[in-house]
């Protein structure tokens, strides 16, 4: 298909959104031919590539202050994690007979939209499920044509498998860079020896996250700074 | 003519195009931020600091056809200010949103904001500005989405990871840890020093891992 996405676009779905997301994800392999892996995330509701994660936010989350700390800390959080964080700003579902409950704009809502620009962090609208899988696949289209991808195999098996849960217990490590350091090191031995540049390659991670892994790998545990 | 950015914004100030000059846009931002109409702004519609800028496109441009999006391109070339772009999403101009949003913010990189009208479009840009004014004054301090970089010791990470190594509790993984120092040691550990702090089965699933 010219413009296509090709067979081996790839998204990583995080399980939750099979209940609060069904929509999404039958439209990414349905309408889209894009490769969802589901998987136990955590952290975001979607990661596209290597570097960017995207969540799912619905208006009605955006537009109610009881929301603003839970929201804050896991937007800090995928920060820690990501180079790029892309949130999904969809329009709740309107039932029939009944009108939208949020005609009226807030100063609340303009603020909270005018933190997630000063943070950085690029918005998208979206007025259905259908229009949210259709924005992620223009976004992992993007970062695969500025060759962000994630292009290894999703799924680990056996003591692969052990390895990846290893990787992912660390600290600020994503789902993604684990992938990564799977398919690209034969051992954790290899990775724990390897250098900067080696692990920032090999997991396709900025500079300074390889530097923040390297020093993990490196800590010397200090017991007393144990809780 | 387009500006390429030369503009100082005086303090909690926001400087408007001069084609501004009584609109609703214009008038229901009076009072609320100091507004100052100069001439000469080129294709921005407002500056609000010395780097971030607004360029409204209303329901009727995008109507219209493609003009806006030339505008929006001499803009992203010709300026390196922060570019945030409001745009009228009413019910005639709803169909079109999508497209924008494909080219605003995926193909240009830029910002993009819906509105239903010029009141909330003031209403947004002065959110906006008083972001810009706390921006200045203390940098990500007031920004409950700014990550602030804080150190965590290590020590509680580094021993839930290892209990992620089968054969390993949380009892071993500290014995490990103790004898040992770091991951890289541990990696690096023949068998039988691992033996000294494990039984012989648990000492040799973790030399294979």
């Amino acid at each position: 298909v010219p413009g296509g996405p090709s067979p081996s676009l790839c998204i990583l779905a995080d399980s939750r959104e099979i209940s609060s997301g069904p929509g999404v994800l039958s439209c990414l392999r349905a309408v889209h031919g894009l490769r969802v892996q589901i998987c136990s995330l955590g952290s975001s509701d979607y990661i596209v590539s290597n570097r960017l994660a995207v969540d799912r936010l619905l208006q009605s989350e955006l537009q109610s202050p009881g929301n603003r700390n839970r929201l804050g800390q896991r937007l800090q959080r995928l920060q820690g994690i990501f180079e790029r964080i892309c949130v999904v700003v969809e329009t709740d579902r309107v039932r029939p007979g009944e009108t939208s409950r949020f005609s009226q704009r807030t100063q609340y809502y303009d603020g909270v939209l005018s933190a997630l620009v000063q943070a950085g962090i690029r918005i998208l609208f979206s007025s259905c499920q259908e229009e949210t899988a259709a924005l992620l696949k223009d976004l992992a289209l993007l970062e695969h044509r500025k060759d962000a991808a994630i292009q290894v195999p999703t799924e680990p098996e056996g003591h692969r498998r052990d390895i990846l849960n290893f990787y992912l217990s660390i600290p600020n490590l994503s789902y993604a860079a684990a992938l990564n350091l799977c398919h690209s090191f034969g051992s954790v031995t290899a990775v724990a020896n390897s250098s900067v540049p080696a692990l920032a390659a090999g997991a396709r991670l900025s500079r300074a996250r390889a530097e923040d892994l390297h020093r993990f790998l490196r800590h010397r545990f200090e017991p007393p700074a144990l809780p | 003519p387009v500006t390429a950015g030369s503009i100082v914004v005086p303090y909690g100030h926001v400087i408007a195009n001069e084609k501004w000059r009584g609109s609703e846009v214009a008038q229901r931002l009076q009072g609320k931020v100091r507004l100052i109409f100069e001439d000469g702004l080129g294709l921005v519609d407002f500056h609000l600091s010395n780097r971030t800028c607004i360029l409204l496109i209303s329901e009727a441009d995008l109507v219209a056809g493609d003009e806006f999006k030339r505008r929006l391109v001499r803009f992203r070339n010709a300026s390196s200010l922060r570019g945030i772009v409001i745009v009228e999403k009413t019910q005639i101009s709803d169909q079109y949103y999508f497209g924008v949003q494909k080219f605003v913010v995926l193909e240009l990189g830029m910002v993009l904001l819906p509105v239903a009208n010029q009141g909330e479009a003031s209403q947004l840009i002065i959110q906006l500005v008083s972001f810009c004014v706390r921006e200045q004054t203390r940098p990500g301090v007031a920004n409950p989405f700014v990550l602030r970089p804080r150190s965590r010791p290590a020590e509680p990470a580094l021993l839930r990871a290892l209990q992620r190594i089968p054969a390993l509790g949380s009892a071993k993984a500290l014995l490990l840890l103790q004898r040992f120092g770091s991951v890289q040691s541990l990696c690096n550990a023949g068998s039988s020093e691992l033996q000294q702090v494990l039984g012989q089965s648990a000492a040799q699933q973790v030399y294979s891992f």
